[in-house]
């Protein structure tokens, strides 16, 4: 406000910012004829990530391929304004070799044109991934994406408050709720969980759970099933719980949600995989308390299921690379060598994609992660969750725009304008509209 | 800008006629001030000539859209687009309120500040003027992020002295976050916005108050009679910047938007403008958004100056 400059002029500048700093990190470097290359001409590669630590896998690869030179840039997470700087360096032609890109995303990816088709290159790999991980990177038969990792949900939840407190992990949402109630009962401070209307993923792996998907593909056309029985059920289960004022509704991984797990403020939470990493390093007092139970099930349910946060994130291959080969190699490399999965588990990035785990010495034994949990193999529980991830799930290609309708229009109904359900029936309407507006084929359903 | 410096009222200029320039100073002329209007033109009037052509166009797929998209002319679709979008025209209507609010609040804050500083009594000038400076030195990010820290209940050292006392202390909810909001902007600016009060009080001379004084005026009645009337020019210049700072308000409910549902993503104009840009990928649409807050915010302190600067019947 005042008299600075501007704000549109300061958001160009920053515009410009961008584009220079994609500029200056280019995917550069010369064709070669093949992959592996010379180790006295090394390939150069530019490999754009956020994911902690990955470092330490993208060294390792440089070790054991003196032919290819991966220079790894840290940036903004892709939702938080990362692949906005990508699809910018696309259309720039200065795009980094491979990204660090969201199953969520990939669509909306390869409806902006920015990825690069290396089906020739990966036309051997499909066998080592678990095969609906394999998918997400899959369009129209040819491949554009290696997948790293899926988030498949579990429960955290403070084991020894519920110990004293006399509860069982919940094994169904009616038990979620039973034991809700109990905490508030219990310790007037306390929360089972937060509902976190800030959190489209999160929201949407709990309609994932619930049944039935919210996107599908008849003939040429999108079908958009937000509003059908098995959201509105989930829907109307966690208004419930809200109308009886038996959850937080902070925005999760925010100062006040990390502030609450350190305090006990919050005691449980549904969540990713990658999400034991998140716990250890924000509330490391609280290391030994933790334990982890599968994600509760719907009254009813004959098979267990569950959810993927926001899918998973993949090593997409951008258009524009000059070493498409090469970068599928790393790509590869860095989500099926078990040196690199190793790596990558312990830093908390989530499910390794590939089907053979028994390389990964760290999903049996983990002095870092284990005892936070009262020594508990967490893995255990996330393989058999990452074994039950619904199949049928497809991501639309504006999912951006998915996550800002959804997270609006549920923190407007836990501000108490409408519920949660409304919420669902926006969305709906909301992503017909997107569709359109873009060009595309849409039919709805219930 | 500097259009507005030139619309307050100064003394006639002397009639008379000036001495034309020779030609070869006039070239002389042109090689100086060149570079600045080269560097202008290219990073002052591209960019808004650029945005402005980027609204006129839309990217369009077909079928299941898994192929690359085309672009076509839209004409002024993304501004229909626009105006029809229910929540883009609520958070138009939300910074006007906020405008209302603000404007009002700063203007009093900068003026009470600027005539205690410059009241006979005053002590310890220098240092009250740079305290009440400094927030101007925090980048509004660092600021919106401080007072974040002070509005979320678990990290605030308010709070529970608040709901101990039994005052209202929620600082996040649907009715107070646009106070709160106007809090972390006066904080920031209201010390700017003194400043440029001081200065023009500063340029009143002495003989005024002292003739003043010998009419047995007290310094309140020096303040509101002669001092005030006498920096209507500075007030209306910090009303505009302050006018137009609120109508582009962005930084503090972005920075705000993960602390609490109040705040979704299209709260401010310039909010929904910045989430279509870099989180729908929609170029075009935030281009004709920030188009259209552009000449919002041209009209209506345009508007305000026209308003003020009547001739002969001025509001005051």
């Amino acid at each position: 406000m005042g008299s600075k400059l501007p704000r549109v002029v300061r958001m160009v500048a920053a515009a410009t910012a961008i584009g220079l700093a994609a500029a200056c990190g280019g995917g550069g470097g010369q064709a070669s004829p093949a992959a592996g290359g010379d180790p006295a001409q090394p390939v150069e590669l530019t490999f754009w990530s956020w994911v902690p630590d990955i470092q330490k896998a993208v060294d390792q690869f440089n070790a054991a391929h003196p032919g290819i030179k991966v220079k790894l840039e840290t940036i903004t997470p892709g939702p938080d304004g990362g692949y906005a700087k990508m699809l910018a360096a696309v259309k720039a032609g200065n795009a980094p070799d491979v990204a660090q890109v969201g199953y969520d995303s990939l669509p909306s990816f390869l409806v902006n044109g920015a990825l690069e088709d290396v089906t020739e290159h990966a036309r051997d790999d499909a066998a080592t991934f678990v095969d609906w991980q394999w998918q997400t990177g899959v369009f129209g038969g040819k491949v554009y994406a290696i997948p790293q990792a899926s988030g498949p949900m579990g429960f955290y939840y403070r084991k020894d408050l519920f110990d004293k407190w006399g509860i069982e992990a919940p094994k169904t949402w009616d038990d979620f709720a039973a034991a809700a109630a109990t905490i508030r009962q219990k310790d007037k401070d306390a929360y089972i969980s937060t509902f976190a209307a800030n959190q489209a993923p999160w929201m949407i792996s709990l309609a994932q759970q619930a049944g039935r998907q919210w996107f599908s593909t008849e003939g040429d056309a999108w079908k958009v099933t937000i509003d059908n029985p098995d959201t509105r059920r989930m829907a109307a289960f966690w208004q419930k719980m809200l109308d009886d004022k038996l959850l937080k509704t902070e925005a999760d991984l925010s100062n006040a949600w990390y502030k609450d797990l350190q305090t006990g403020g919050i005691v449980g939470w549904i969540g990713g995989s990658w999400g034991d990493a998140i716990i250890r390093g924000n509330a490391p007092d609280t290391s030994g308390k933790w334990a982890v139970a599968p994600m509760p099930q719907w009254a009813g349910a004959t098979t267990f299921t569950s959810a993927s946060w926001a899918g998973g994130s993949a090593s997409a291959i951008l258009k524009g690379t000059d070493n498409p080969a090469a970068a599928t190699e790393f790509a590869v490399w860095l989500n099926s060598d078990p040196r690199s999965v190793n790596t990558l588990l312990s830093a908390g990035y989530g499910w390794p994609s590939i089907k053979d785990t028994s390389q990964i010495t760290n999903l049996q034994k983990d002095d870092t992660v284990f005892p936070f949990y009262g020594g508990q193999n967490i893995w255990d529980v996330f393989k058999e969750s990452d074994a039950a991830v619904t199949m049928d799930w497809r991501w639309p290609p504006v999912s951006d725009a998915l996550y800002a309708s959804l997270t609006d229009n549920a923190k407007a109904a836990v501000q108490g304008q409408g519920t949660l359900t409304d919420a669902f029936v926006k969305t709906q309407q909301a992503m017909v509209e997107q569709l359109r507006a873009k060009g595309l084929n849409v039919v709805t359903g219930g | 800008m500097a259009g507005v410096l030139q619309r307050t009222p100064t003394t006639p200029a002397r009639a008379g006629v000036a001495p034309r320039r020779p030609p070869r100073r006039r070239a002389h002329v042109a090689v100086f001030v060149a570079p600045f209007f080269v560097a202008f033109a290219l990073f002052f009037l591209a960019p808004i000539g650029y945005a402005i052509h980027q609204s006129f166009f839309r990217l369009t797929s077909s079928g299941l859209g898994l192929t690359e998209p085309v672009l076509e002319f839209a004409g002024l679709g993304n501004y229909v687009t626009a105006l029809t979008d229910g929540a883009f025209l609520a958070s138009i209507g939300r910074v006007l309120l906020f405008s209302l609010i603000e404007v009002p609040t700063m203007v009093a804050c900068a003026l009470a500040l600027a005539l205690l500083l410059d009241s006979a009594r005053a002590r310890f000038r220098a240092f009250f003027r740079v305290s009440f400076f400094l927030p101007y030195g925090v980048p509004g990010v660092i600021a919106s992020l401080l007072w974040g820290f002070l509005y979320v209940p678990q990290t605030s050292p308010l709070i529970d002295v608040l709901a101990a006392a039994g005052l209202p202390h929620d600082f996040l909810g649907p009715d107070t976050i646009l106070l709160s909001i106007a809090n972390i902007s006066t904080w920031q600016f209201a010390g700017y916005n003194m400043l440029v009060l001081i200065a023009g009080l500063q340029a009143i001379p002495q003989e005024l108050y002292e003739a003043a004084r010998v009419d047995g005026a007290s310094e309140t009645r020096i303040a509101w009679h002669v001092k005030i009337p006498l920096v209507r020019a500075p007030l209306i210049l910090i009303t505009v910047f302050t006018l137009i700072g609120t109508l582009q308000l962005f930084v503090e409910p972005l920075i705000l938007k993960p602390l609490t549902t109040a705040v979704n993503s299209d709260y401010t104009p310039n909010l929904a403008a910045y989430n279509q840009a870099f989180g729908q990928a929609n170029i075009h649409l935030a281009s004709a958004e920030a188009t259209l807050i552009a000449v919002m915010a041209f009209v209506i302190s345009f508007g305000f100056l026209r308003l003020v600067n009547r001739k002969g019947n001025r509001a005051w």
